[in-house]
């Protein structure tokens, strides 16, 4: 099993909030490997792909914080292993 | 690499759609607690569950959130526990005493249910089997996470219809036992034709003597899913709507085959099957009678609706079936009654009455399940709507089941709460004429003739 993560975001855009995530990321060695994003009217979608190789947490404290991350921007964001995702969609 | 599309999509099922995984089951083997003391019995019995399955509910949570998927129930199914206690019991108070063991170690490893308080009588019943199912009323009454289910008949042995009679006075006392609760006992009480050995979900699951000593079975869902993707092929034919069903269920069921890998490999227990099911919940859209309802029918229970449910059962086995290495268990459509709101309502208005759902059996995957039946209908009765619903099974070489309720104090109508999962449901009238002196001939229905097949 890989330690690929997919990292979701959805909420009302404004300035900052992959930023925000970013920083984050940054502070706790998250490499970001992929990232893509689409704003509907005035909401954001947003997705990357994160390898957890260097981060020292646990999963479960990555949630929290995200979650905390998260409600300081006014967004949900939400960490998944990627393979949920891999198995869904691909053959 | 992945697709935002993609991952918005299965988030989605998962945030607005209840897709979720029903149940992670361990199933283990209590045949190596045998012991003809009962204290020494309980005890082995005791220390294998919580032994074995002591990290399931860790495990299970632990995944549920690497991977963002909820998984409802943690369960443990373990050997028929009338084979178990047999040289131990003599009475059925001793078997109520392995109840009230299982119980223990339900509490103690924090799973929703354990399941395998069973006996499997198809051709006949052993002193065991016989104490085992007198115990029953009491045993459900005394517990609180214990599932129980007999297996009365098989395509291949025929109907016991002495246990089948047996069975009518049994649900009627389980009943009475837990008046105080609508009769709650019964939602846990399950009857069987043709039962599975591996079969995930409650209340009908049991660990089968073929089966490993451990080994870890998941039961998917997704009914609000499928939904959803109806709802977006309105009026299309039905090669359009058989393979939206298809699709679908392959991706409910992938994420099945992924959390039951994942628990097979952190538990260090073998991976079994993946039940390809679609279970609903009383949560709103998470609904079988929703499906039918996108098909095409005003309620479900309205002419089409059988064939719709067989279109519905069959799309979702071939969708699943590639899905998953091993496929097993009940596999199909579940329809219990106070379980799916939609159907309950369907139920309330009169547009889905039991014959309808004993026509319906026919073509999904389990049987009559969670009907609310009056409480005064008599233990004869209960038996022919039984007999009826083996016959079914017998014949058409299928798993069929029956879980009724007949609520103590209740009549045609009035509403009755079971909680949680459960639901609600408004009592269904039953047929008011007789078929004692049928039931009460006693001995066995012989097994039906496997060719000249018409």
């Amino acid at each position: 099993m890989t330690n690929r993560t997919v990292i979701t975001l959805v909420g009302k855009d404004h300035t900052g909030i992959i930023a925000a995530v970013c920083n984050y990321f940054a502070q706790n060695n998250i490499n970001i490997l992929d990232i893509s994003q689409t704003t509907v009217e005035e909401y954001i979608n947003m997705m990357m792909i994160v390898d957890l190789d260097g981060y020292r947490k646990s999963f479960p404290e990555l949630v929290a914080d995200l979650e905390k991350v998260g409600k300081q921007v006014g967004c949900i964001i939400k960490a998944q292993h990627e393979d949920i995702f891999n198995m869904m969609h691909r053959i | 690499m992945l697709d935002l599309n993609e991952v918005f999509e299965t988030n989605k099922m998962i945030a607005s759609e209840n897709l979720d995984v029903r149940t992670v089951t361990m199933g283990i083997s209590l045949l190596d607690c045998c012991d003809p003391n009962l204290d020494r019995l309980c005890q082995k019995i005791y220390d294998k569950i919580v032994s074995s399955a002591g990290a399931l509910v860790a495990t299970a949570d632990e995944i549920a959130l690497e991977y963002g998927i909820p998984i409802t129930n943690k369960r443990v199914s373990v050997t028929p526990i009338a084979l178990v206690g047999a040289a131990a019991c003599h009475t059925p108070a001793d078997f109520v005493r392995i109840a009230c063991t299982l119980e223990k170690a339900a509490q103690k490893i924090g799973v929703n249910f354990i399941g395998g308080y069973s006996a499997l009588v198809q051709k006949g019943m052993t002193a065991a089997d016989r104490l085992l199912i007198d115990s029953i009323p009491q045993a459900l009454a005394q517990t609180e996470h214990i599932c129980s289910s007999v297996s009365l008949a098989s395509t291949k042995t025929g109907i016991d219809m002495d246990a089948v009679r047996l069975m009518g006075d049994i649900v009627k006392q389980t009943a009475a036992a837990t008046r105080k609760q609508d009769s709650l006992g019964c939602a846990k009480l399950v009857v069987f034709c043709n039962p599975t050995d591996d079969n995930p979900f409650m209340a009908g699951a049991f660990h089968g003597v073929t089966e490993a000593d451990r080994v870890i079975n998941v039961g998917v869902s997704g009914p609000g899913v499928v939904r959803t993707a109806l709802s977006k092929v309105r009026g299309a034919n039905f090669e359009v709507l058989c393979e939206t069903i298809k699709k679908t269920a392959f991706k409910v069921t992938r994420v099945g085959q992924l959390v039951a890998k994942e628990a097979s490999r952190r538990l260090n227990v073998p991976f079994g099957i993946v039940d390809l099911s679609l279970a609903p919940t009383p949560a709103v859209g998470d609904s079988i009678a929703d499906i039918i309802h996108e098909m095409g029918m005003e309620y479900c229970g309205a002419p089409g609706t059988t064939a719709a449910l067989a279109i519905l059962n069959d799309q979702v086995k071939k969708g699943g079936i590639m899905a998953s290495s091993y496929v097993g268990g009940l596999s199909g459509a579940f329809i219990p009654v106070s379980e799916d709101s939609s159907m309950a309502e369907a139920a309330r208005i009169g547009a889905l009455t039991l014959e309808k759902l004993e026509a319906m059996t026919c073509v999904c995957s389990v049987g009559l399940d969670m009907i609310a039946i009056p409480g005064d209908t008599s233990s004869e009765t209960i038996a022919g709507i039984m007999a009826d619903e083996m016959a079914i099974g017998m014949v058409n070489q299928k798993t069929t089941a029956v879980r009724l309720i007949p609520v103590i104090g209740k009549k045609a109508g009035e509403t009755c709460s079971f909680g949680g999962l459960l639901g609600d449901a408004t009592i269904m009238p039953v047929n008011r004429y007789s078929c004692a002196d049928f039931v009460n001939r006693g001995g066995r229905i012989p097994a039906p003739i496997h060719s000249f097949k018409n």
